[in-house]
Protein backbone atom coordinates (compact mmCIF):
# COMPACT_ATOMS: atom_id res chain seq x y z
CA UNK A 1 0.00 0.00 0.00
CA UNK A 2 3.21 2.10 0.46
CA UNK A 3 4.46 2.03 -2.96
CA UNK A 4 0.73 2.60 -3.99
CA UNK A 5 0.62 6.05 -1.75
CA UNK A 6 3.89 6.77 -3.84
CA UNK A 7 2.12 6.43 -6.71
CA UNK A 8 3.60 3.93 -8.15
CA UNK A 9 1.98 1.48 -10.78
CA UNK A 10 3.71 -1.64 -9.97
CA UNK A 11 2.95 -2.23 -6.40
CA UNK A 12 -0.99 -1.35 -7.74
CA UNK A 13 -0.50 -4.06 -9.95
CA UNK A 14 0.18 -6.47 -7.33
CA UNK A 15 -2.88 -4.92 -4.79
CA UNK A 16 -4.62 -6.01 -7.89
CA UNK A 17 -3.87 -9.22 -8.14
CA UNK A 18 -3.96 -10.16 -5.03
CA UNK A 19 -7.70 -8.69 -3.86
CA UNK A 20 -9.64 -8.33 -7.20
CA UNK A 21 -11.52 -11.15 -7.02
CA UNK A 22 -12.72 -10.34 -3.17
CA UNK A 23 -13.60 -6.86 -4.51
CA UNK A 24 -15.22 -8.07 -7.66
CA UNK A 25 -17.11 -10.68 -5.88
CA UNK A 26 -18.61 -7.83 -3.02
CA UNK A 27 -19.15 -5.93 -6.30
CA UNK A 28 -21.39 -8.79 -7.81
CA UNK A 29 -23.21 -9.68 -4.67
CA UNK A 30 -24.29 -5.75 -4.62
CA UNK A 31 -25.20 -5.36 -8.43
CA UNK A 32 -26.05 -8.57 -9.67
CA UNK A 33 -24.26 -7.47 -12.66
CA UNK A 34 -21.09 -9.29 -14.24
CA UNK A 35 -20.53 -6.02 -16.96
CA UNK A 36 -21.54 -3.75 -14.59
CA UNK A 37 -19.14 -5.45 -11.39
CA UNK A 38 -16.12 -5.55 -13.72
CA UNK A 39 -16.72 -1.72 -14.87
CA UNK A 40 -17.31 -0.46 -11.02
CA UNK A 41 -14.00 -2.90 -10.13
CA UNK A 42 -11.67 -1.17 -12.66
CA UNK A 43 -13.39 2.32 -11.46
CA UNK A 44 -12.57 1.19 -7.43
CA UNK A 45 -8.80 0.37 -8.30
CA UNK A 46 -8.40 3.53 -9.59
CA UNK A 47 -10.25 4.97 -7.42
CA UNK A 48 -7.74 3.48 -4.78
CA UNK A 49 -4.85 5.09 -6.70
CA UNK A 50 -6.51 8.84 -6.06
CA UNK A 51 -6.90 8.27 -2.71
CA UNK A 52 -4.30 5.88 -1.49
CA UNK A 53 -2.92 8.98 0.14
CA UNK A 54 -5.89 9.15 2.50
CA UNK A 55 -5.76 5.53 3.65
CA UNK A 56 -4.23 5.63 7.10
CA UNK A 57 -2.41 2.13 8.57
CA UNK A 58 -3.41 3.14 11.88
CA UNK A 59 -7.04 3.41 10.62
CA UNK A 60 -6.70 -0.31 10.05
CA UNK A 61 -5.94 -2.47 7.26
CA UNK A 62 -5.99 -2.01 3.45
CA UNK A 63 -8.30 -4.51 2.52
CA UNK A 64 -10.82 -3.21 5.27
CA UNK A 65 -10.43 0.26 4.13
CA UNK A 66 -11.13 -0.84 0.11
CA UNK A 67 -13.81 -2.91 1.17
CA UNK A 68 -15.33 0.32 2.78
CA UNK A 69 -14.46 2.08 -0.60
CA UNK A 70 -16.13 -0.32 -2.89
CA UNK A 71 -18.95 -1.30 -1.05
CA UNK A 72 -19.83 2.45 -1.18
CA UNK A 73 -19.64 2.65 -4.95
CA UNK A 74 -21.36 -0.40 -5.77
CA UNK A 75 -24.07 0.67 -3.51
CA UNK A 76 -24.27 4.03 -4.45
CA UNK A 77 -24.21 2.49 -8.36
CA UNK A 78 -27.07 -0.06 -7.48
CA UNK A 79 -29.01 3.13 -5.72
CA UNK A 80 -28.45 5.71 -9.24
CA UNK A 81 -29.32 2.26 -11.52
CA UNK A 82 -32.70 2.86 -13.85
CA UNK A 83 -33.29 -0.79 -12.92
CA UNK A 84 -32.89 -0.45 -9.68
CA UNK A 85 -36.73 -1.16 -8.55
CA UNK A 86 -36.41 -4.27 -10.64
CA UNK A 87 -33.44 -5.85 -8.79
CA UNK A 88 -35.68 -4.70 -5.41
CA UNK A 89 -38.45 -6.58 -6.82
CA UNK A 90 -35.83 -9.50 -7.27
CA UNK A 91 -34.83 -9.28 -3.70
CA UNK A 92 -38.06 -8.99 -2.46
CA UNK A 93 -38.70 -12.39 -4.26
CA UNK A 94 -34.61 -13.47 -2.27
CA UNK A 95 -36.32 -12.79 0.55
CA UNK A 96 -39.53 -14.37 0.51
CA UNK A 97 -37.93 -17.68 -0.92
CA UNK A 98 -34.53 -17.74 1.00
CA UNK A 99 -34.73 -15.51 3.78
CA UNK A 100 -30.82 -16.38 4.57
CA UNK A 101 -28.67 -15.09 1.52
CA UNK A 102 -25.86 -16.27 3.20
CA UNK A 103 -26.67 -19.92 3.64
CA UNK A 104 -27.99 -20.27 0.36
CA UNK A 105 -24.96 -18.78 -1.70
CA UNK A 106 -23.16 -21.50 0.63
CA UNK A 107 -22.60 -24.69 -2.11
CA UNK A 108 -20.79 -27.44 -1.80
CA UNK A 109 -18.08 -26.35 -4.31
CA UNK A 110 -17.24 -22.81 -1.68
CA UNK A 111 -17.28 -24.63 1.24
CA UNK A 112 -14.33 -26.73 -0.38
CA UNK A 113 -12.82 -23.72 -1.76
CA UNK A 114 -10.81 -21.79 1.15
CA UNK A 115 -10.11 -22.46 4.52
CA UNK A 116 -10.28 -18.91 5.78
CA UNK A 117 -14.05 -18.34 3.71
CA UNK A 118 -14.74 -21.54 5.37
CA UNK A 119 -13.73 -20.14 9.01
CA UNK A 120 -15.43 -17.30 8.65
CA UNK A 121 -18.86 -18.30 6.73
CA UNK A 122 -18.78 -20.69 9.56
CA UNK A 123 -18.89 -17.23 12.29
CA UNK A 124 -21.86 -16.30 9.82
CA UNK A 125 -23.95 -19.00 9.85
CA UNK A 126 -23.88 -19.24 13.37
CA UNK A 127 -26.22 -16.62 13.76
CA UNK A 128 -30.02 -17.29 13.56
CA UNK A 129 -30.90 -16.18 10.02
CA UNK A 130 -32.97 -13.64 11.13
CA UNK A 131 -30.25 -12.19 12.11
CA UNK A 132 -28.14 -12.85 8.78
CA UNK A 133 -30.43 -11.48 6.85
CA UNK A 134 -30.80 -7.92 8.65
CA UNK A 135 -26.89 -7.44 8.64
CA UNK A 136 -27.03 -9.12 4.85
CA UNK A 137 -29.99 -6.13 3.95
CA UNK A 138 -27.51 -3.66 5.48
CA UNK A 139 -24.13 -4.51 4.34
CA UNK A 140 -24.52 -6.04 0.82
CA UNK A 141 -27.85 -3.91 0.14
CA UNK A 142 -27.06 -0.48 2.00
CA UNK A 143 -30.73 -0.52 3.20
CA UNK A 144 -31.13 1.67 6.46
CA UNK A 145 -32.64 -0.24 9.99
CA UNK A 146 -36.25 1.38 8.70
CA UNK A 147 -35.81 0.16 5.45
CA UNK A 148 -34.79 -3.34 6.50
CA UNK A 149 -38.20 -2.97 8.60
CA UNK A 150 -40.27 -2.15 5.85
CA UNK A 151 -38.91 -4.84 3.49
CA UNK A 152 -39.28 -7.80 6.07
CA UNK A 153 -42.30 -6.74 7.67
CA UNK A 154 -40.55 -6.36 10.77
CA UNK A 155 -40.64 -3.90 13.52
CA UNK A 156 -38.02 -1.78 13.83
CA UNK A 157 -36.68 -2.41 17.42
CA UNK A 158 -36.84 -6.20 16.42
CA UNK A 159 -34.29 -5.33 13.51
CA UNK A 160 -31.67 -2.99 15.53
CA UNK A 161 -31.71 -5.61 18.27
CA UNK A 162 -30.89 -8.24 15.63
CA UNK A 163 -28.46 -6.65 13.87
CA UNK A 164 -26.82 -5.59 17.28
CA UNK A 165 -26.75 -9.22 18.73
CA UNK A 166 -25.50 -10.30 15.29
CA UNK A 167 -22.70 -7.79 14.69
CA UNK A 168 -21.42 -8.57 17.93
CA UNK A 169 -21.55 -12.37 17.89
CA UNK A 170 -19.79 -11.80 14.33
CA UNK A 171 -17.07 -9.49 15.99
CA UNK A 172 -16.41 -11.79 19.11
CA UNK A 173 -15.95 -14.61 16.75
CA UNK A 174 -13.80 -13.39 14.47
CA UNK A 175 -11.97 -12.34 17.47
CA UNK A 176 -11.48 -15.91 18.43
CA UNK A 177 -10.34 -16.92 14.97
CA UNK A 178 -7.97 -13.99 14.66
CA UNK A 179 -5.01 -16.05 15.23
CA UNK A 180 -6.11 -18.84 12.22
CA UNK A 181 -7.05 -15.96 10.10
CA UNK B 1 -23.13 7.19 26.29
CA UNK B 2 -21.20 4.59 27.46
CA UNK B 3 -18.56 2.96 25.70
CA UNK B 4 -20.27 -0.49 25.63
CA UNK B 5 -23.24 1.81 23.65
CA UNK B 6 -20.49 3.15 21.44
CA UNK B 7 -19.15 0.09 20.28
CA UNK B 8 -22.51 -1.43 19.23
CA UNK B 9 -22.92 2.00 17.49
CA UNK B 10 -19.32 1.30 16.07
CA UNK B 11 -19.94 -1.91 14.83
CA UNK B 12 -23.51 -0.82 13.12
CA UNK B 13 -21.45 2.43 11.64
CA UNK B 14 -19.01 0.17 9.72
CA UNK B 15 -22.09 -1.84 7.82
CA UNK B 16 -23.62 1.38 7.59
CA UNK B 17 -26.92 0.89 9.17
CA UNK B 18 -26.84 3.38 11.82
CA UNK B 19 -30.12 6.52 11.44
CA UNK B 20 -28.91 9.55 11.34
CA UNK B 21 -29.94 10.35 14.66
CA UNK B 22 -27.88 7.68 15.92
CA UNK B 23 -25.21 8.79 12.95
CA UNK B 24 -25.52 12.22 14.90
CA UNK B 25 -24.96 10.74 18.70
CA UNK B 26 -22.24 8.55 17.54
CA UNK B 27 -19.95 11.44 15.93
CA UNK B 28 -20.59 13.17 19.09
CA UNK B 29 -19.49 9.98 21.57
CA UNK B 30 -16.88 9.48 19.00
CA UNK B 31 -15.34 12.62 19.78
CA UNK B 32 -15.37 12.05 23.60
CA UNK B 33 -13.78 8.66 23.46
CA UNK B 34 -10.71 10.08 21.15
CA UNK B 35 -8.25 7.52 20.71
CA UNK B 36 -9.67 4.68 22.73
CA UNK B 37 -13.08 5.34 19.79
CA UNK B 38 -10.74 5.48 17.25
CA UNK B 39 -8.81 2.52 17.89
CA UNK B 40 -11.91 0.28 18.63
CA UNK B 41 -13.19 1.92 15.02
CA UNK B 42 -10.17 0.56 13.00
CA UNK B 43 -10.75 -3.19 14.79
CA UNK B 44 -14.73 -2.89 13.94
CA UNK B 45 -13.05 -2.56 10.05
CA UNK B 46 -12.82 -6.27 10.34
CA UNK B 47 -15.93 -7.10 10.11
CA UNK B 48 -16.37 -5.59 6.53
CA UNK B 49 -13.61 -7.52 5.77
CA UNK B 50 -14.72 -10.96 6.78
CA UNK B 51 -18.20 -10.52 5.07
CA UNK B 52 -16.14 -9.70 1.64
CA UNK B 53 -13.98 -12.79 2.86
CA UNK B 54 -17.14 -14.73 2.79
CA UNK B 55 -17.66 -14.31 -0.69
CA UNK B 56 -16.44 -17.07 -3.17
CA UNK B 57 -13.57 -14.56 -5.63
CA UNK B 58 -14.96 -13.71 -8.71
CA UNK B 59 -12.85 -13.35 -11.72
CA UNK B 60 -12.53 -10.32 -13.18
CA UNK B 61 -12.75 -9.62 -17.17
CA UNK B 62 -8.59 -9.62 -18.21
CA UNK B 63 -9.51 -6.54 -20.00
CA UNK B 64 -9.85 -4.43 -16.98
CA UNK B 65 -6.31 -4.94 -15.36
CA UNK B 66 -4.82 -3.67 -19.11
CA UNK B 67 -7.42 -1.02 -19.04
CA UNK B 68 -6.69 0.50 -15.28
CA UNK B 69 -2.66 0.36 -15.72
CA UNK B 70 -3.22 2.07 -18.77
CA UNK B 71 -5.13 4.43 -17.46
CA UNK B 72 -2.42 4.43 -14.26
CA UNK B 73 0.42 4.74 -16.79
CA UNK B 74 -1.08 7.54 -19.29
CA UNK B 75 -0.98 9.75 -15.17
CA UNK B 76 2.53 9.22 -14.38
CA UNK B 77 3.56 10.57 -17.97
CA UNK B 78 1.17 13.81 -17.14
Amino acid sequence: MQGVQREEAEPLSQLYDRYNGIIKALILRVVHNEAEADDLLQEIFMEIWNQAKNFSAQKGKPLGWMVTLARRRAIDKLRKKQAYARAEERLQREIEQQPDAWVHNSTEEEILDGDRRILIRRVIEMLPPPQQQAIELAFFRGMSQREIAANTNTPLGTVKTRLELGLKKIYDGLKELRDEL
Amino acid sequence: MSFEEFQNYARLFIVGALEPDEAAEFEAARREFGEKAEAYIAECYSLSEAFALSLKPAKASDQIKARLMEMVKSRQTR
